[in-house]
């Protein structure tokens, strides 16, 4: 058997077991998508998750307006395996008994309806509330904003992330601090929460007793990253735009080649070297300037280099480039060692979905409300005894195809 | 009845404070770089004992990786932050003498994470199949660029190849310039790094209920495929959304936008209610279809004109007072200068025994009555050799020093990032000579 096929025989689903099919769940996210996301991560693991609802605003929420059944796609996407209710007098019942309960809404608003944690922990000591809001629920600031809603855009600009996005040679308007394409400050916020709630369901088992865990969606990126702590004290200095240069690897980025484009990176100083060595730019080599060197925080100093590796990389073709990069190490059993860059084409979404590699893996899957199939990511993760998996979305089940 | 904001406080500061969490669980890592690193860090923030294995001398090649080229006290504080609170085990694979420790240390763990090329494990002799056969328990995650298995799974990767293979890299950048921008501060290793982590602590639980431990495949790809919602967008219109600058396809109107006095505010209007708030401000801001994509950009230019005739503050006065989405936009000084963040413990002042006083980023998560720590940063190459070689595998000075002679373990070279600082005397330290805990 290949390891191909041992490793797909043991992650099969068969009829495995869910990792917390005994936990239940409730979520009150109201339109915070960064809470919805932390219970839609438990409910992919299995626990049973209600997600209770005041009105419809989060369904409203969606990609230039697009609906599928009435709903947004964030809503439809993170609806997997829960069960969605209103909130009512018998939801509470189910708020009091719940293991784990997700507050998205308004600080101190759960509170001021008599199901925050202050009361419920008080006939139900177990329980783990997960809050997930801009800035907590403690400390002057967050009192201070306490009505300021949430947004990703907004924390990721609290979180520092635009503000290192872009060319740092661009003027103008395009030297604005620019967005991550993605929720990337509501995604880690969500798995942060999710990590958070599982480490106090852990610590239960030994204490018999619940916390409180609180995330901050205007900080998950920070402190994850670390990297503005490590800049503010060592330099004093805040970073500009680095989306095309890096402050630690270099070349780290997406370049332009002669028929599309490429991500390139060169971890190491023997993978730059290799770099020069495919390109054939090895004239670039003896200069002090590129090899150490090349990592400056100053843009100035690295634009020739830039400049002249933009140009290098157009006279080859995506296909020359990954083959040339791949020919670097097969083969020798040091390879790394030696050095070459990490060269691959540049995806669009229809190429994505093109490669047979995700369809292997099961890493979409398919809904098919009224016949149209529309894809949905799947977990994503994969895992031997409790596979995660989805089994609902938008309440109805989802067949396996 | 106390106000809710003082309620809460007083549980994070005054309330119970229990034991560490994950108190005894044993983890070993083979990893480099980020990906790997970063799940040990989480786990240890919560009291576990993590012990990474490296090369003697050069360490891991992320020990050089510094922010534009600057150590610290002769350590690379990017590094010794992406390693904190681990013990540093330093034993030459190429050596089967040494790939028989990091079997034995495998052994006794609870939780292994290896983020090598694919396969690589296997041959080395320490892949989920061979630990398993003589640990069960054990919980083995193998993070890749895009899974263990599959046509591309040997391809080597790295954040930006993830990015750009997930085609998120798409969708980052000005609508009208041909270029394409990372997600940066290597988001295409952390934010994975998050799921093998969700994914351990769920294989723990189970554990606890069954003994039985279990093998995970985390890929970047798929971790960062997970959350892009264009793909359900592109197979409900068939069409690719692709870059669109500032604005967030989900909120109208949505941007950042220069102030009056010449700072940048980003505003993210997500429901009916936020826009009727902000249309109370500005005039003309009418709602209907306002998520199409040209509607977005007329809303947007009105936004625009209003906050170039106002104040960052006053802007951020409106937000409160009436309850839309607002921000400013940071940043690293201002971060790392933020009194909020301080008092949250998401930046803390660490006092290291081999560095000194370091502000670090806190735990990545606030706990009441389990905080999260940060107690010391990584440690020279093969520091905690005779540390862990007796305290797991109860060997012997004797016993040491000949793998230490064998060239089988070793320690840092001189480097600046894998040594000690220049004042270090070994003579001095119990920790390095396996006599004391850190």
């Amino acid at each position: 058997m290949s390891r191909d096929e041992a490793l797909m025989k043991l992650f099969a689903e068969d009829n495995k077991p869910f990792a917390l099919e005994d936990v239940k769940v409730v979520e009150i996210a109201g339109e915070n998508f960064a809470a919805a996301i932390a219970g839609s991560l438990l409910a992919e693991f299995g626990a049973k998750v209600v997600r209770i609802e005041f009105d419809d605003q989060a369904k409203n929420i969606s990609l230039f307006g697009a609906k599928v059944e009435g709903c947004g796609i964030p809503y439809l996407v993170e609806s997997r395996n829960k069960e969605i209710v209103k909130f009512s007098e018998s939801a509470k019942e189910l708020i009091n008994s719940c293991d784990i309960l997700i507050d998205g809404m308004k600080p101190g608003y759960l509170d001021s309806l008599g199901i925050g944690y202050r009361q419920i922990s008080e006939k139900n000591p177990g329980l783990i509330y997960v809050a997930v809001s801009p800035y907590g629920h403690f400390t002057n600031k967050a009192r201070e904003f306490a009505n300021v809603p949430d947004s990703d855009l907004t924390a990721q600009a609290y979180n520092g992330y635009p503000s290192i996005i872009g060319n740092p040679y661009l003027t103008g308007k395009y030297s604005y601090p620019l967005r991550a394409g993605i929720w990337a400050a509501w995604t880690m916020a969500g798995l942060n929460a999710a990590c958070g709630a599982m480490i106090a369901l852990i610590e239960r088992k030994k204490s018999g007793k619940g916390q409180f865990v609180d995330v901050a969606t205007h900080d998950a990126l920070a402190v994850i990253h670390t990297f503005p702590t490590i800049v503010g004290f060592l330099f004093g200095k805040s970073r500009t735009r680095y989306g095309t240069l890096d402050y630690i690897i270099y070349p780290f980025g997406y370049y332009r080649v002669k028929d599309g484009y490429v991500a390139l990176a060169t971890p190491t100083d023997p993978d730059f070297r290799a770099l020069l060595k495919i390109i054939d730019r090895w004239d670039l080599e003896p200069d002090y300037r590129y090899s150490l060197d090349r990592i400056s925080d100053d843009p100035e100093r690295l634009k020739v280099l830039d400049e002249e590796l933009n140009k290098t990389l157009q006279k080859y073709t995506v296909k020359q480039l990954v083959s040339r990069a791949r020919k670097k190490t097969k083969g020798k059993i040091l390879g790394r060692l030696l050095g070459a860059p990490i060269i691959v084409k540049l995806n669009k979404l229809q190429e994505l979905l093109n490669d047979p590699h995700w369809r292997l893996r099961n890493s979409l899957i398919k809904f098919n409300p009224d016949g149209k199939g529309i894809l949905i990511p799947n977990t994503a993760v994969k895992m031997s005894e409790t596979p995660p998996r989805i089994f609902k979305i938008l309440g109805k089940e989802v067949k396996k195809s | 009845m106390t106000d809710y904001f003082s309620y809460v406080e007083s549980l994070f500061k005054e309330g119970e404070k229990r034991d560490p969490p994950l108190k005894g669980l044993k983890v070993v890592e083979l990893t480099h770089f980020v990906f790997g690193p970063n799940v040990g860090r989480i786990l240890a923030q919560f009291g576990a004992e993590v012990v990474k294995i490296e090369t003697p001398g050069e360490g891991e090649r992320y020990r050089i990786a510094t922010i534009f080229g600057r150590f610290y006290n002769r350590t690379n504080l990017v590094y010794g932050i992406q390693n904190a609170n681990k013990y540093f085990i330093a034993a030459d694979a190429r050596n089967a003498k040494a790939r028989e420790i990091i079997f034995e240390l495998a052994k006794r763990a609870d939780v292994f994470v290896e983020n090598l090329r694919a396969g690589l494990a296997d041959a080395m002799g320490v892949g989920y199949a061979q630990i398993s056969k003589v640990n069960p328990r054990i919980i083995y995650a193998s993070c890749s660029g895009f899974g263990q298995y599959g046509p591309l799974s040997k391809v080597p990767s790295f954040d930006v190849a993830a990015q750009g293979v997930a085609s998120l890299a798409v969708k980052t950048g000005w609508e009208d310039v041909e270029e394409f921008y990372k997600l940066p501060d290597y988001f295409g290793d952390f934010l994975p790094s998050m799921m093998v982590v969700f994914a351990v602590l769920n294989a723990l639980y189970y554990r606890d209920k069954t003994g039985k431990g279990q093998y995970i495949d985390v890929s970047q790809t798929e971790s960062l495929l997970r959350f892009l919602y264009d793909i359900t967008y592109f197979s409900l219109t068939g069409e690719e959304i692709g870059k669109t600058g500032n604005i967030d396809p989900c909120a109208s109107p949505s941007g950042i936008f220069k102030t009056a006095d010449e700072k940048f505010v980003a505003i993210a209007i997500m429901t009916d209610q936020q826009f009727e708030a902000l249309s109370t401000l500005i005039e003309g801001l009418r709602n209907g279809e306002r998520f199409r994509r040209d509607r977005i950009k007329e809303l947007n230019q009105l936004v625009e004109d209003w906050v170039a005739k106002h104040k960052l503050d006053e802007i951020m006065e409106y937000a409160k007072k009436l309850g839309f989405p607002a921000s400013p936009v940071l940043g690293d000084v201002e971060v790392f200068n933020d009194p909020w963040r301080w008092e949250r413990r998401s930046i803390v002042k660490l006092l290291d025994r081999l560095y000194g006083e370091i502000p670090v980023p806190g735990a990545f998560v606030a706990m009441s009555a389990t905080p999260g720590q940060v107690k010391w940063l990584a440690r020279p190459v093969g520091y905690h050799n005779r540390l862990i070689l007796k305290k797991w595998l109860g060997m012997s000075d004797q016993e040491i020093e000949k793998l230490e002679k064998d060239g089988v373990i070793g320690y840092w070279d001189e480097q600046p990032g894998c040594a000690p600082p220049p004042i270090w005397d070994a003579e001095k330290d119990p920790v390095f000579r396996g006599e004391k805990d850190e």
